[in-house]
């Protein structure tokens, strides 16, 4: 497999909106007892988050989405967060500012 | 013959009718696309998340987990009809009311006794009218209904479904497939459907915590989330129903338009022409 397909497929949903939708190289949850981090290849997974933020890396873009409750299913390097709550999302990476 | 000039009064007053359903078109229409993008956005979580509690739930979890519990018989069901709280939308609150009726109707031949709340000043209206019982009314529900009022409106009727106060929970909405189809239909969002042949789970998940844990947490969120699906479907639906009965109106009014003119110019022809008449006759008469 070549490297530019060897990438996690993410949406960030709740009920009202979209979060965010699009590839990464990996992805920072904050699971019910603590931050997860899930790479290409995870096992099969479900897990219920907790609150915080979502950071979702891909090459040097980084998207950050506030999130709570809810739940978080990895398949077959999909990656569904299906939070009660999604806040707006914030990228930083080339060509934007660095916020932090 | 009608005279010119009542014909003429007619005229205004279906342009200014005609003026008052285009401009009703073009605000449905506006609305109509940003309910329709809501409906967009609530899906895929619906969805999603309806696979993945159908993934969970087995017959052994279903008899631990009181919200999945499955009741032999149903003894007592409650009825949620959700209408639009304004009309002008064609036959969409009847189509609504008509469906909530039959199943009404239906239980009531199976012996189940059937509590009814209503949203939408349409059917609280209307069944009031008729004197049928309503165990609550509730027209504060807008356009854009938010979750947390679809938690309010499910919330207590799950809680009574786990004490076994309530054996079945039906919601009865539009379904919002196009613009053109809305039709009217009959959700059963509790007992939770539970497949009873199970695949081999396949793939093997990793569950962190127990699958029971993350079910309990899943169902309410589960429940609130086909509720709010309902209320922004019909909500879709109104919009929709709307546009296509004020745009039917428009199309009306333009026709009935054109007869009344034809009318109008023939009357005033015919006016003409009498007049002229008289005065040829007047004048050959003073000759004489």
């Amino acid at each position: 497999m070549d490297e530019a397909s060897r990438k996690l497929k993410i949406a960030v949903i709740s009920p009202v909106q979209v979060g965010f939708e699009g590839a990464g190289d990996s992805i920072v949850v904050p699971a019910y007892d603590g931050l997860m981090g899930i790479l290409y290849g995870h096992a099969p997974m479900m897990t219920l988050l907790g609150t915080g933020e979502v950071t979702v890396k891909d090459g040097s873009t980084v998207h950050r989405i506030a999130v709570s409750g809810g739940f978080l299913q990895v398949v077959d390097n999909e990656v569904s967060v299906l939070a009660e709550e999604v806040g707006e999302p914030s990228s930083t990476g080339p060509g934007t500012e660095d916020a932090d | 013959m009608a005279k010119a000039r009542d014909i003429s009064r007619r005229m205004r007053s279906v342009q200014s009718t005609r003026k008052i359903t285009r401009t009703m078109e073009m605000v449905a229409t506006s609305k109509l696309r940003r309910a329709q993008n809501r409906v967009r956005e609530a899906r895929p979580f619906a969805e999603r998340l309806t696979g993945v509690v159908e993934n969970l739930v087995t017959p052994e979890l279903a008899e631990l987990e009181p919200v999945l519990r499955q009741p032999d018989r149903i003894r007592r069901a409650a009825v949620v009809l959700v209408t639009s709280n304004r009309g002008l939308c064609g036959a969409f609150n009847v189509n609504l009311i008509r469906k909530a009726r039959e199943l009404l109707a239906e239980l009531q031949a199976s012996d189940v006794e059937t509590e009814f709340h209503v949203i939408g000043k349409k059917g609280i209206s209307y069944f009031r009218f008729r004197n049928v019982e309503m165990a609550s009314r509730r027209i504060d529900i807008g356009d854009s209904p938010s979750p947390e009022e679809a938690r309010e409106l499910i919330d207590p009727l799950a809680e009574r479904f786990v004490q076994e106060e309530l054996d079945a929970v039906y919601v009865v909405h539009a379904e919002f497939r196009s613009v053109m189809s809305t039709p009217p239909i009959t959700r059963r969002l509790l007992p939770v459907y539970v497949p009873q042949e199970r695949p081999t789970r396949e793939p093997y998940y990793i569950l962190d915590p127990s699958a029971e844990v993350i079910l309990a947490r899943l169902l309410p969120l589960h429940l609130v989330s086909s509720m709010y699906r309902a209320l922004v479907e019909n909500a879709a639906a109104e919009q929709g129903a709307r546009r296509t009965a004020m745009k039917s109106a428009t199309d009306n009014a333009d026709e009935f338009l054109t007869t009344l003119r034809r009318q109008f110019n023939r009357a005033r022809q015919q006016e003409i022409t009498s007049q002229l008449a008289e005065i040829i006759g007047g004048a050959e008469a003073l000759k004489g």
